[in-house]
């Protein structure tokens, strides 16, 4: 179990050597020509993994990306040609005007769905190129010439050969940079709201925050390629930055496989190699090469090299008789009342779906929370976690106000929650799903993560052995390594219980938890809720099994159209003449299907 | 202030072009949820068989208003076999697949119809016959073109019978059914991949329209052509919010008249800019476009 599916291990491995001896010997062995090619083919592989961060990781489709590019490279040529500094110099400045211009353009668009996110950097390039044709200071359409070649300890970096290795230099540079970047809990973050971006903000991911870094260290990338292309050229000019530009450097990381750093490599050889190959074929190339990109995505949609799943870990050795939940140190000197809930309501449309509800959680109990469809049990819930805004009322957690909170901050504070429908990422593995839910318990910041530093690994291997605790917990410890999409739903749902547990929250919130599983996995359910509880964690629970709710509640709460009415032991809510109306009693159908209905679009899945 | 409802009239013509144009990708994108980068070069190829057609006739002393007609009903059939046929090969096997790769293929498609056109046709510039008289009446010393008049009532009049399409036929709403949720329609009984065609032939049939009209609005077609429009008329559909249908034919005007009013104030070199802004600051404020979606979103 400690070593998860290490196979084939050796494959990429010995492509990778044969790769990069053959980068490192081509120059001695190839035409200046040839070199050229390589050049380009490396140039675009930088951009390539730097827009495979924002389109390939984190799942944003950006048809901008050469303005970054281009950032870089006017960065470069102005600070040279006019401010006279040596090309290290301008570097940094690169950098840090495509990270400004990342943040400028990510701000007030990152709220905006994947597809009008497209069409906005698609404008912010557009605006970009057309800036640098009709200023004056970029050169208008003739762009910057004469730009030195850089030095590297007195030796002017100007043959092709020496040019291909700075190239090089540059490349290892952000391979190294995007690979730890990506292993890091960022990586994560990233690939879980591509996944499932709602769900991610719901289980404690700062989502614009995450989507934001993207987009800069993408920028970051884009703008140090923009230095190397300035450099490589000595002159520069709007039309190496155009859309097509954008859209190539995107073709690259969809066609190499998105979120696979070989693949984006492999793109950039194609993308970038292909045509020169196709040369004999003279007006035909571009055809050709059209063609033969749209059969290329026919034959594999998934990419040349797709990534592969990150199955292998080496989760901590845990004591094999150990099997507790992480426990919780009880808040001294709290009140008893975890959660205070008082005239909450919500509308939608015209539609009460929650009206002036009232209750309170008290810490250690098991509370159900139950109602025919449509009683406004998950408005509650979402009011509670801050998926919506109630429109009226009070929530005070510990003494204190939530409402309006993000959900990830409500996260934070030691609220988890699972959905109604499974939503898992269903393209990490099972691990990988848990360790995401363990975002607001980092406390080592990213820079630290990249560079490796010791408290950052020291803390990551606490995840690790935590993250294999719950699994354990849970009962599915033997599959830490498959991918969550593949598991038995009754699985997934345990699954999705110890991703919520991830965050260790005092108070777990479980939307319909035996919703589709068979009797014996009710009871297992009802199990780990006792051993949950037991664990120091109070539970509250929407569900409509009868049987697990009478036998596993402390306390019930009865909602019936918006409101609550009854609350009491499961003995005392199975004689009250209220709850055997609401369940019994068909006076008012209609309105349950409407109001069934607002609460489907708000929400559910 | 007649330069103002010169504008207006200019805007409105190119806007209804783009409307035309704008409306393929957004029903395009309502049904399949895909941006279709090679909706645009439908519109050039139109352009080039309506080119073709109109140079043949124009040997054989066919009346010109006849060999206009011809000119337009062959270029939006050929043009909608072709949008279909591409769909059959190039996208229909990746529906099931992610987004992005259907993305791509539909980026291969363009590069491939634009140097299809490039190998057949050449680089330069193909010339429409002039068939256009400058005739035309004036108000209050804005001159009106009765060929602008002519294509702003035939875009009308097509966009009218999709909107008629749409909403009043069974297989129009079989399409707003998919649009919602495909694998209800499916259940329901809806050939969804008849459907899905049917979007991208009236797509075409639409730019092909556009193509020719622009053509002979303009009269200098080359292939590089539905790659500007495209990008506009693209713009014009998340303006007024991507999936809806009379959004597109209202952002089509929209980006029509900014991109008039951008060349005729400010300077054309800006056009671009002042359109992308305008989008920009649009989404900003809010997200959906100036119509919102008709397609909800589901979760």
């Amino acid at each position: 179990m400690t070593n998860i599916a290490a196979t084939r291990r050796g494959v990429p491995y010995a492509i990778a050597a044969a790769s990069i001896l053959a980068v490192v010997v081509l120059p001695f062995v190839s035409s200046s020509y040839v070199i050229d090619v390589a050049t380009t083919i490396i140039t675009f592989a930088v951009l390539g993994l730097g827009l495979n961060i924002v389109v390939g990781y984190a799942g944003l489709l950006d048809l901008g990306y050469a303005a970054f590019f281009a950032i870089g490279a006017y960065t470069t040529a102005l600070l040279e040609t006019l401010g006279h500094q040596p090309f290290w110099v301008t570097l940094p400045f690169s950098i840090l005007f495509a990270a400004i211009s990342g943040i400028i353009i990510g701000y007030p668009t990152l709220r905006l769905r994947s597809d009008y996110l497209a069409i906005v950097t698609l404008g912010f390039g557009e605006i970009t190129r057309i800036v640098a044709t009709n200023l004056g200071i970029t050169g208008g359409p003739n762009g910057i010439y004469g730009i030195a070649s850089p030095t590297f300890f007195g030796h002017a970096l100007a043959s092709p050969r020496a040019v291909y290795e700075l190239g090089l230099g540059f490349l290892a540079v952000v391979l190294v940079f995007t690979s730890r970047l990506t292993r890091t809990r960022l990586g994560r973050a990233w690939i879980s709201i591509r996944e499932d971006e709602t769900a991610a903000e719901a289980i404690g991911i700062p989502t614009l925050k995450v989507k934001m870094l993207a987009y800069v260290m993408g920028a970051v990338v884009g703008g140090f390629g923009g230095s190397f292309f300035a450099a490589r050229f000595g002159a520069i000019d709007p039309t190496s930055f155009t859309y097509l530009q954008s859209v190539t450097i995107l073709i690259i990381v969809v066609l190499g496989g998105m979120g696979s750093t070989p693949g984006v490599m492999l793109g950039a050889a194609i993308v970038a190699g292909l045509p020169e190959a196709l040369r004999f074929l003279q007006l035909w190339r571009e055809f050709v090469f059209a063609i033969g990109l749209v059969v290329l995505m026919l034959v594999r949609p998934q990419g040349m090299w797709p990534a592969p799943l990150r199955r292998r870990v080496t989760l901590p050795p845990l004591a094999a008789e150990d099997e507790s939940l992480v426990p919780i140190a009880v808040e001294p000197g709290t009140s008893d009342v975890l959660l205070e809930v008082d005239g909450l309501s919500r509308n939608f449309g015209g539609v009460r779906a929650v009206n002036g509800v009232r209750f309170g959680i008290r810490r250690g109990e098991i509370l159900s929370i139950i109602g025919p469809n449509g009683a406004g049990k998950t408005t509650v819930f979402n009011c509670l976690t801050g998926v919506i805004r109630p429109t009226s009322g009070r929530i005070s957690w510990l003494g204190s106000s939530i409402v309006g909170l993000a959900p990830h901050r409500v996260v934070g504070l030691g609220l988890s929650r699972t959905f109604q429908g499974v939503r898992l990422f269903a393209n990490m593995t099972v691990y990988e799903n848990v360790l995401v839910g363990m975002e607001p318990r980092y406390r080592t910041s990213i820079p630290a993560a990249v560079l490796g530093l010791h408290a950052a690994s020291e803390e990551d291997r606490r995840h690790l052995l935590s993250c294999r605790r719950l699994l354990r917990f849970v009962g599915l410890e033997e599959r830490a390594g498959e991918r969550a999409g593949d598991l038995p739903y009754g699985d997934q749902r345990r699954l999705e219980i110890a991703r919520a547990l991830a965050s260790e929250p005092r108070l777990l919130l479980l939307d319909e938890p035996a919703a589709g599983m068979n009797p014996t996995e009710k009871r297992d359910l009802m199990g780990l809720i006792r051993r949950i509880r037991d664990g120091g964690i109070t539970v509250v629970l929407i569900e409509h099994d009868m049987m697990l709710v009478m036998g596993v509640s402390d306390r019930i709460i009865v909602m019936d159209h918006g409101e609550v009415i009854a609350e009491g032991t499961p003995a005392e809510v199975q004689r009250n003449d209220r709850v055997i109306d609401a369940y019994l009693g068909d006076d008012e159908q209609e309105t349950d299907g409407e109001l069934r209905q607002e609460e489907l679009s708000a929400w559910d899945s | 202030m007649s330069t103002f409802f010169q504008l207006v009239i200019e805007g409105l013509t190119i806007g209804s072009f783009y409307s035309l144009v704008a409306l393929g990708y957004t029903m395009v994108y309502g049904i399949i949820r895909l941006i279709n980068f090679a909706h645009g070069d439908l519109f050039m190829v139109g352009a080039f068989i309506g080119w073709t057609v109109l140079t043949t006739l124009a040997a054989t002393h066919v009346p010109w208003g006849l060999g206009l007609l011809a000119a337009l009903v062959i270029a939006m059939l050929l043009t909608a076999v072709l949008g279909v046929a591409i769909e059959k090969v190039a996208y229909e096997p990746l529906l099931r697949s992610s987004r992005l790769s259907i993305l791509i293929t539909a980026l291969g498609v363009s590069l491939a119809l634009e140097n299809g056109v490039l190998l057949i046709y050449g680089p330069g510039f193909n010339t429409y016959p002039h068939l256009l008289t400058q005739a035309g009446f004036s108000i209050g010393g804005v001159e009106i073109n009765d060929a602008q008049i002519g294509m702003m009532l035939l875009s009308f009049l097509l966009m009218l019978g999709l909107y008629i399409f749409v909403h009043h036929t069974f297989v129009g709403t079989a399409m707003r059914a998919l649009a919602v949720d495909q694998d209800a329609a499916r259940l329901m009984g809806i050939d969804v991949e008849n459907v899905i065609r049917l979007t991208f032939l009236l797509g075409a049939l639409l730019a092909a329209a556009a193509g020719v009209m622009e053509g002979v609005y303009y009269t200098q077609i080359n292939f590089f052509m539905g790659f500007l429009l495209g990008l506009r008329a693209f713009t014009a559909a998340v303006l007024g919010g991507i999936g809806n249908i009379p959004g597109a034919m209202a952002g089509g005007l929209l980006i029509g008249l900014l991109e008039a009013f951008g060349a005729g104030y400010i300077s054309s070199r800006w056009t671009d800019v002042f359109v992308f802004a305008v989008l920009i600051i649009v989404l900003a404020v809010k997200p959906t476009g100036l119509f919102g979606e008709r397609v909800v979103e589901r979760m």
